[in-house]
C-alpha cells in the first residue's frame, strides 16, 4: 500500500475499483487541521478524470498494472497500435484512453504498455521526446531578448512556444511531463 | 532559488521592519532551541540537543509581553516535521506580532496595511478590496450546511472526528473558492488553541481568524487567551489527542502558563514570512524566494 507521501505524478493507483495515474497533487494543511494530499488523476482505461484527496494516514492501493516495453507502430482512428520488439506480438490501445498523449508520439518510438490484469490499457511515455517542427515563422538571429518565445507547430500536432532563434523544420527536444521546449536536437 | 527571488525576499522583509518601526513595535528576537514546543495535536517539532526547535515564537513572545513589553514582533525561523511541498518548507520564517490593548479588528487592518507594504515594496498594486466573513457563512454559501447544527456524519461521513471531517470539508470544497483577498473569523471553539472562546453566538467559537490571498492561507489572529487555567486545561486536552493519535505527548511549559495569567489583553497574529514574499510577488510556492537545505538530509 502507498502512503500519501508516496503520491507523485504518474504513480499508478486503484481508486473505487478502477486504475488511475496521478497527474497533480498538493500537500495542504490547514494551520490548526490535520495535512491533506489534494489530487487530480486520470483514468487509465478510458481517459476520465478524478479529484479526490486524501488525509495523511489514508492508505492507497497499488493499481494492478504491468509495463512492457513496446514500439509504437501506427493508429487507425479507433487503436493507436503497439509492437513487443521480442516476440513481435502487436496490441491496441483505444484512441481515448491515450488522449493528449498522442501529441509525443511518433512512429517507432518506444514507450512502455500498461496491461491492467492482463489488458493493454495505456502507456507511459519516456520524459522526453524528440519532435521536428512543420511549420514556425524564421529564425531571428541576435535577438536574445529575455523570455521572448513564438509558437511552433510540431509534425504530431503539438504545438510548443521556443525561443525566436529556433529555424522551421528543426528539431526539438520536449518535456512530456510539461509539453515545454527543452533544447535543439542535431539530426 | 533565483537571484530575483532572493532579492524580492530582502525587499519584502526590510519593508515589513520598516512598517513595524513606524508603528512603534519593538523587535524582540527569541530562542530557536526550545523545552517546550507548541502543544497542538497537529504540528510536529523537530528534535534537536535535549530540547526541540521551535514551531512558532508564540509561548516566547507571550512571556515577553507579560514581563511588560506591549508592542512586539519577530522574524522567526521556526520548523516544523512532516511538512513539505509547493507551500511548506520543514524550515520556515514566521512573523509574529503582538499588540497588547488591540481587538481583532485591528489586526485586521495591519495585514491589509502590511500586505500592501509588501506589494509595494516589489512595485506591485496592493489586492483589491479584502473581504471579510466567517466560518459558517462560508459553510453555508458554498455547501448549505448549518455548521453549528452539522454532526461529523453530515459533514464528512467515516472521518473519526467532528474536527476531522469539518477540515475535509474545509480543504475540498470551502479553501478553493478563497481565490481573492479574504479574512475568514469565528472558528470553532475545538480548534481555539491560544485564542479566547466567545460564547455570545449561536455556537461557541474562537475569537480568531486566518487571512487567505489566492487561496493561499497566510496568518492566523487570536485574541489571546488569559485564563492560565484554561490554557493548563486545553493542554492537557492537546496531549490526551497526541497519545491517542499514537504521538507522543510534550511537557507543559509551566513558565508560559504562569506568563498567559499575567499578560494584558493582547491580540497577536502569526503569519508566513515566505508565503507573504510569495503571494507578493506572485509566484506559485514560496521556493522561489529560499535558499534550499544542500545537499538535502539522508532520509
Amino acid at each position: 500500500m502507498y502512503e500519501t507521501s508516496d503520491i507523485r505524478n504518474g504513480l499508478k493507483v486503484e481508486v473505487d475499483g478502477k486504475p488511475w495515474t496521478i497527474t497533480y497533487f498538493q500537500f495542504v494543511k490547514p494551520g490548526k487541521g490535520c495535512a491533506f494530499t489534494r489530487t487530480k488523476m486520470k483514468n487509465l482505461i478510458n481517459g476520465s478524470t478524478l479529484e479526490r484527496t486524501f488525509k495523511t494516514g489514508e492508505k492507497l492501493a497499488p493499481a494492478a498494472v504491468e509495463e512492457h516495453k513496446m514500439q509504437y507502430l501506427y493508429e487507425d482512428g479507433e487503436f493507436f497500435h503497439f509492437m513487443n520488439t521480442e516476440d513481435y506480438e502487436q496490441v491496441g490501445i483505444s484512441v481515448e484512453a491515450v488522449g493528449d498523449t498522442k501529441h509525443f508520439l511518433v512512429e517507432e518510438m518506444e514507450v512502455q504498455v500498461l496491461f491492467y490484469k492482463g489488458n493493454p490499457v495505456n502507456i507511459d511515455l519516456p520524459n522526453f521526446v524528440e519532435l521536428q517542427i512543420t511549420y514556425c515563422e524564421p529564425g531571428v538571429r541576435g535577438n536574445t531578448a529575455q523570455g521572448a518565445t513564438k509558437p511552433a507547430e510540431m509534425s504530431t500536432g503539438l504545438t510548443v512556444n521556443v525561443p525566436l532563434f529556433i529555424e522551421n523544420e528543426e528539431w526539438l527536444k520536449i518535456d512530456t511531463r510539461t509539453g515545454e521546449y527543452v533544447e535543439r536536437v542535431r539530426k | 532559488m533565483s537571484p530575483e527571488g532572493l532579492r524580492a525576499r530582502s525587499l519584502v522583509l526590510r519593508a515589513v521592519r520598516s512598517w513595524f518601526d513606524r508603528h512603534g513595535y519593538l523587535e524582540v528576537p527569541t530562542p530557536v532551541l526550545v523545552p517546550s514546543p507548541a502543544l497542538e495535536e497537529n504540528l510536529f517539532a523537530v528534535q534537536a540537543a535535549d530540547g526541540w526547535l521551535r514551531t512558532s515564537p508564540e509561548f516566547a513572545l507571550k512571556k515577553v509581553l507579560a514581563a511588560g513589553l506591549p508592542r512586539i514582533y519577530e522574524v522567526a525561523p521556526c520548523f516544523r516535521e512532516r511538512e513539505a511541498g509547493p507551500w511548506h518548507g520543514r524550515e520556515f520564517l514566521m512573523l509574529e506580532w503582538y499588540r497588547a490593548g488591540a481587538e481583532l479588528d485591528d489586526l485586521m487592518d495591519d495585514v491589509e496595511a502590511l500586505v500592501a507594504a509588501a506589494r509595494e515594496a516589489l512595485g506591485r498594486p496592493a489586492p483589491p478590496a479584502w473581504r471579510r466573513t466567517t466560518v459558517s457563512a462560508l459553510f453555508r454559501e458554498v455547501l448549505g450546511l448549518e455548521l453549528s447544527t452539522a454532526s461529523t456524519e453530515a459533514l464528512a461521513p467515516g472521518e473519526s472526528s467532528w474536527d476531522h471531517a469539518f477540515f475535509r470539508r474545509w480543504v475540498e470544497d470551502i479553501e478553493p473558492t478563497l481565490t481573492d483577498a479574504v479574512i475568514v473569523s469565528d472558528w470553532p471553539a475545538s480548534q481555539a488553541a491560544l485564542a479566547r472562546v466567545r460564547t455570545d453566538h449561536a455556537w461557541p467559537v474562537a475569537c480568531r481568524f486566518e487571512a487567505y490571498i489566492d487561496g493561499v492561507e497566510l496568518a492566523n489572529a487570536f485574541l489571546e487567551l488569559t485564563d492560565p487555567v484554561e490554557q493548563r486545561r486545553r493542554f492537557e486536552e492537546a496531549n490526551r489527542a497526541r497519545r491517542a493519535a499514537g504521538e507522543e505527548a510534550h511537557p507543559v511549559d509551566e513558565a508560559l502558563i504562569e506568563a498567559v495569567g499575567r499578560m494584558p489583553r493582547t491580540a497577536g497574529i502569526a503569519m508566513g514570512l515566505d508565503r507573504l514574499v510569495a503571494v507578493a510577488a506572485g509566484w506559485s510556492g514560496i521556493h522561489a524566494g529560499r535558499v534550499p537545505m544542500t545537499p538535502p538530509l539522508p532520509s
